[in-house]
This record gives C-alpha cells, sequence and structure tokens, in this order.
C-alpha cells in the first residue's frame, strides 16, 4: 500500500496547473480558471476519501466526518493535522493550517512590506494575494469533494489574511 | 459458490452487477439483488437490529432465502456492495475478507480519471480482478 509521491513534483505540478489555466487557457477570465481548477481538485478529492475510508466505520455525523478530514485526511495529503477547527454548529466550519505546506513555496514581494500608503505597492499586493488565491482553489476543490462524496454537500472557500497560515471555510448546505 | 455480486450507487443505481452462473438466471439473480436494498437501508436507518457493532461498513448477513444467502456492505460513501452465494455454511470472516477485496478492487476502478462518478463500471481489469475474488472465494471456504 506505501506509495511515495515526491512532494516537489507535487509542488511543480501544482504551480504549472495554475499558472497554465490562469495565463493560456483563460488568461483574461480569471473566475473560469478558479472554476476550472476547483473542479479538478473536486475529482481528486473524490477518489481520495473513497480510498481513505475504506477501512474505517461509517460516519454517524457531519462532525466526524469533518473531523475525519482534519486529522486522517490532512496527515495523508500533508503529513500534519489541521491545527485549529472552529464551529458555530451551524454548518459553518473553519480548518485552519498555521503552515499550509502548498503556500510555503510562494513568497510575496518583500518590497511590499514598507510604504503601505503608496498606490502601485497596494496593487502589487492585491495582485500578489490574488495570484495566491489562485493556488488555493485546488485545496478548496478536494475538501468540497471529499465531502460531498461521504454524503455533505458543501461549499468550501479560502482564506489568506495571515500567511502562511491558512484557513479554509466550509458552509454546510442545509 | 457466489452466484453474483453486485455494485450499488448512493442513489440506489446499479453500477455494476454480475453473476457467475451457467444457467439463464440472471434475471432471478437481479431480483434479489434488488429486494435486498430495502434491508440495507433497514439496517442502516434502525442501527439497533443490526448488532453490536455500530456503524460498521460490513452489513453481515442481510437475508436467508430457499437457496441463498445474501450479504451486504455498505462503505462510507454510501454504495453498496450486494453478495449472493449458495453456500449455506459460510464463515463471516471468509465474507468479509471477500468484500475487503472486492471494495479494495472497487476503490481502484473508481480512481481511474477516465472513470465518471455515478456511471457504471465497465473496465475490464474491474471485471477480471472480480472473478479471481470471487473464484478464490469459493476455495477459501472450500479449504
Amino acid at each position: 500500500m506505501g506509495r511515495e509521491v515526491s512532494e516537489s513534483c507535487v509542488d511543480g505540478l501544482l504551480t504549472e496547473m495554475v499558472s497554465t489555466y490562469c495565463n493560456r487557457f483563460y488568461a483574461n477570465k480569471p473566475e473560469l480558471a478558479a472554476r476550472r481548477i476547483e473542479a479538478i481538485g473536486y475529482q481528486v478529492g473524490h477518489q481520495l476519501s473513497e480510498r481513505y475510508t475504506m477501512e474505517r466505520p461509517r460516519f454517524s455525523d457531519h462532525l466526524e466526518a469533518i473531523k475525519f478530514i482534519c486529522k486522517d485526511f490532512w496527515s495523508e495529503l500533508f503529513k500534519k493535522q489541521i491545527d485549529n477547527l472552529k464551529t458555530n454548529h451551524r454548518g459553518t466550519f473553519v480548518l485552519q493550517d498555521n503552515r499550509f505546506r502548498w503556500l510555503s513555496r510562494i513568497s510575496i514581494d518583500p518590497s511590499l512590506e514598507n510604504g503601505e500608503a503608496q498606490d502601485p505597492s497596494a496593487m502589487a499586493e492585491s495582485k500578489a494575494a490574488q495570484a495566491t488565491s489562485m493556488h488555493l482553489y485546488f485545496p478548496c476543490g478536494i475538501i468540497r469533494g471529499a465531502l460531498s462524496n461521504l454524503g455533505i454537500p458543501c461549499a468550501v472557500s479560502a482564506d489568506i489574511s495571515n500567511l502562511p497560515a491558512c484557513s479554509f471555510v466550509v458552509r454546510i448546505k442545509a | 459458490m457466489i452466484v453474483c455480486v453486485a455494485v450499488v450507487g448512493h442513489q440506489n443505481n446499479p453500477l455494476y452487477i454480475q453473476s457467475f452462473t451457467e444457467e439463464d438466471d440472471a434475471l432471478k439473480l437481479h431480483h434479489i439483488v434488488h429486494c435486498s436494498l430495502d434491508v440495507v437501508d433497514e439496517r442502516v436507518n434502525n442501527p439497533k437490529k443490526s448488532g453490536p457493532t455500530l456503524n460498521e461498513t460490513f452489513l453481515g448477513l442481510l437475508y436467508p432465502t430457499e437457496n441463498y444467502k445474501v450479504y451486504g456492505y455498505l462503505t462510507n460513501t454510501k454504495v453498496k456492495f450486494i453478495l449472493v452465494t449458495t453456500d449455506l455454511d459460510v464463515r463471516d470472516a471468509d465474507v468479509r475478507n471477500f468484500f475487503r477485496r472486492f471494495h479494495a478492487a472497487y476503490v481502484d476502478a473508481v480512481s481511474n480519471p477516465f472513470h465518471i462518478p455515478g456511471k457504471k463500471i465497465t473496465s475490464k481489469t474491474f471485471s477480471e480482478r472480480v472473478s479471481a475474488i470471487v473464484k478464490s472465494f469459493g476455495l477459501s471456504s472450500a479449504g
């Protein structure tokens, strides 16, 4: 069972996929590129959840399935668990990873640190944030695909207000 | 001897059904599989009757008929596996082992990027693997 995958290859593949969809296929339509990338993630999550839940008893409620995503599923993907899980007990869950692996290689231009008031740098910052968020549609899709396959339809979005920490917000559809 | 195995999706849509008899009784076997779906639903919705281990994927003997025994298995993703056998003296461990191997084959089949989720499994490799598992089940229970 224990097959290994080169981490740098996965990083490279992810970066290339995002850049291909954003700069070549849908250069002028970032929403469309985002949707395509999310759909790929959905399929991956769908298949992975089938495999990783093989030896487990069935989940009795949503929280158990979310916990599975936080612990076992995340460990399989990123060799670490989700660091913090919050919920409002009304179908919204916030999964926070303090050092998200797929963002650890992304550098934000250091010149942005000083002179925030200037217009060009603010623009550059928003551009960098947009490029970073493009890389998060894939993991969002993975989470959504995994949960949907476990019988929990939901919407997943990502929040990167304090890098390199990253939160995934899961809203379960009633 | 196993006479029929089936994979049924979460909306009770058939994904794969294969009988292993010489005679022309596929229709009868399909009927048996169809009937067993109600029993699966009942087991899942009334967990009290399903025995001590709650929420286990293996559902055990669903119902015996005159000539057949029907076993069920429900994955975390709400996909049902049904097994129909003519052996009247079957060990639970054998059936569990069968379902575990069957599940592994199923997971490999649906992980194929060309497989469309929710559609019938048409993979030849999957059929061959299932046939091999079915054959070896007969051997292990005889020995």
